[in-house]
């Protein structure tokens, strides 16, 4: 098939507004013409990009624009607890958390524990019983 | 691949990474629509920037099938344009043109393929605003249906308005393409 036939019908077939049967001559005809598929691909890329063109936002609005959704959006703070608390845990996380709770739970007591104000080291006793505390005795 | 609509729910509870897979998916063929629509960048942009809020603000909206969010994001996005056009008295489109030398064939053909593409944009340019507007929204990737949706008119208006444009074009570019 020419291809000034086939040529008017590219926009129709982009657009697919043509029917079964021109659209199954044009895929046809594209298959073995290279002009026609270098116009057609041509006429293609030059309206997709005509409308998209360069073609995004600047970065500085595309920041507002994150910047005004996330004041919008942004999630109550017992909604963030929850979530925090609802995490998965990494098991080696788990593993070095559970191991300083026990590390913590055995030192503590020893910690807490206060020397007996009757022992003094090398096992000497001291006496309480005066009053005064310049006369202690130590036997 | 999550879907827009999962994409949205999200966003709404404050997941911003959601809202930036979002903007990653919009932010060529909707702001591309706008630009060739509005002309020029600063409104184009504030216009995104409206169009792209305002749809996620909007109370709970149910999407019935899918693609329901795109469609929702360019009704909106051409209201706004609609608008702003109306309140800046434009009456005419101006339709943003790719900066030469754009892609590099050989010479001659270069150049006969700068004409052909200049002509196609005069003649788009010279497409009534409504006939305008559904190509610049088939050429954003909307199906029939969805534009049937933006433009809040049947699937038969929106194919008849398709069936119409394209002979107008190929009228005007029949000296172009019947060499």
């Amino acid at each position: 098939m020419d291809c000034s036939v086939i040529q008017p019908d590219l926009f129709a077939y982009h657009f697919a507004t043509l029917d079964e049967e021109a659209r199954a001559r044009v895929d046809e005809h594209l298959l073995g013409c290279q002009k026609c598929l270098r116009a057609y691909l041509g006429i293609k890329r030059h309206m997709e990009l005509g409308v998209g063109l360069p073609g995004r936002p600047s970065e500085a609005a595309r920041l507002r624009l994150r910047e005004a959704v996330a004041d919008a959006f942004r999630p109550s703070l017992g909604a963030r607890l929850g979530r925090w608390l609802r995490r998965p845990i990494p098991l080696y996380q788990g593993l070095a958390t559970a191991a300083v709770v026990l590390l913590l739970a055995s030192i503590t007591p020893l910690l807490l524990r206060r020397p007996s104000p009757s022992a003094l080291p090398g096992g000497e006793r001291v006496d309480t019983s005066r009053s005064h505390p310049a006369s202690l005795a130590i036997y | 691949m999550e879907s827009d609509e999962a994409l949205y729910v999200r966003v709404k509870q404050g997941d911003l990474r959601a809202f930036d897979e979002l903007y990653a998916r919009y932010e060529g063929p909707l702001f591309g629509f706008l630009l060739s629509q509005l002309g020029n960048r600063a409104d184009a942009e504030d216009v995104f920037h409206e169009s792209f809020l305002g749809a996620l603000k909007t109370r709970e909206v149910t999407f019935e099938r899918g693609g329901g969010f795109r469609t929702w994001l360019y009704r909106i996005a051409r209201n706004l344009t609609s608008n702003r056009l109306r309140s800046e008295r434009r009456g005419v489109r101006a339709v943003a043109r790719l900066p030469s030398g754009d892609h590099a064939p050989p010479a001659e053909e270069a150049l006969v393929e700068r004409e052909l593409f200049r002509a196609l944009d005069d003649a788009i340019a010279r497409l009534s605003p409504a006939l305008a507007e559904v190509y610049r929204l088939r050429c954003s990737g909307l199906s029939y249906e969805e534009i049937a949706d933006v433009l809040e008119t049947p699937l038969g208006t929106v194919k008849s308005r398709m069936n119409q444009m394209v002979s107008l074009l190929r009228e005007e570019m029949r000296p172009w393409t019947a060499r």
